[in-house]
């Protein structure tokens, strides 16, 4: 059943991509009805989860758009992600927990086209070919915004770095 | 060849990624081992980058589950066909709905029943004129033909139907 197979992938990447629980919430369920009232135009030679993701992606950015003057700020991260890194040391612990915060806000500085790839690429693991596929852009597009968005990403976390010491 | 800041910034990425050939990444390489600014920023990236890796997956609430469950129960017992919903059909929703409240003011309402029966009896004044004329009529039809005969002779006197027999 797709609520089985595909209801944790878009919820998290409207979690990642919103970055409010509520938002991601009612986001995904807004694609799902998409996605049933589409289903009768998908093509069975195309790859499912890509197009899926595709109909995720624009659903994504469309809201984006929309609502972008009504959005609250970004939710702190779950409390797992601090809790896996426990076991490295308490000094190194910190300073990852508090990258990953920085970088958790900070993701919602960058555009909505430059946050989708950076989050497909550096938070789900997405290959190159995957994201240029999915938001149908040439490869080299995609390799050029995931940079841009690191170093955005890169500057924000070398600035605070600068601050500390 | 040497390389500056921005040319670096543009290749961090494919640097950090090991896609850059071999010559391309010594140029790098250098500019970064000669360059503290271009340096922090490459561990920067690396440090943005495996906080990226780091946030975990979250689970979806058994609330929103819930409700992505009860989507498709909802479209199967809808009672409205996929077609009838098409935007194209709207004029013709709205002009049937026009018409039903038109009838349901004809039937239902008193002031409905009032102005219905003043239509009834126009309709009912309409009809005795026209039997009446159609009645006239008939009587006219007969006079004319009490009148055929003489007719008929004034018009073969004046050769007007010799003439036309001619033709």
């Amino acid at each position: 059943m797709l609520v089985n197979a595909y209801s944790k992938k878009v919820f998290n990447m409207a979690y990642q991509f919103s970055g409010s629980s509520q938002e991601a919430e009612d986001m995904t369920q807004e694609i799902f009805l998409k996605l049933y009232n589409s289903l009768r135009k998908y093509d069975f030679a195309r790859n499912f989860t890509a197009w899926l993701l595709t109909l995720t992606k624009n659903h994504l950015i469309d809201e984006y758009r929309r609502t972008k003057w009504e959005r609250t700020q970004r939710n702190e991260f779950n409390d797992r992600a601090i809790a896996q890194d426990a076991f490295s040391g308490p000094e190194r612990s910190i300073v990852r927990e508090e990258n990953k915060k920085l970088v958790w806000e900070s993701l919602d500085r960058l555009s909505p086209e430059i946050r989708m790839t950076v989050i497909l690429r550096d938070i789900q693991g997405r290959t190159y070919e995957e994201i240029a596929e999915s938001l149908g852009l040439p490869v080299g597009t995609v390799k050029s915004r995931v940079n841009r968005g690191r170093l955005q990403l890169a500057r924000v976390l070398k600035d605070r770095q600068r601050e500390w010491a | 060849m040497g390389m500056n800041d921005a040319h670096v910034e543009e290749l961090l990425s494919a640097y950090l990624e090991g896609g850059l050939d071999e010559s391309r990444s010594a140029d790098v390489g250098r500019h970064l081992a000669s360059c503290p600014d271009c340096g922090l920023l490459l561990e920067a990236m690396k440090d943005a980058r495996e906080a990226l890796g780091a946030l975990p997956e979250v689970e979806p609430s058994p609330a929103l589950l819930r409700r992505l469950y009860a989507i498709p129960e909802k479209r199967r017992f809808r009672l409205v066909p996929d077609f009838l919903l098409r935007p194209s059909l709207q004029p013709v929703f709205a002009g049937a709905t026009a018409l039903l409240v038109f009838v349901s003011f004809l039937a239902f309402s008193p002031g409905g029943r009032t102005f219905q029966k003043s239509i009834n009896r126009q309709l009912h004044v309409g009809y005795s004129k026209a039997e009446r004329l159609y009645a006239k009529a008939g009587s006219l039809t007969d006079e004319m033909g009490s009148y055929k005969e003489t007719i008929l002779g004034s018009l073969k006197n004046m050769k007007l139907l010799k003439k036309g027999g001619e033709k």
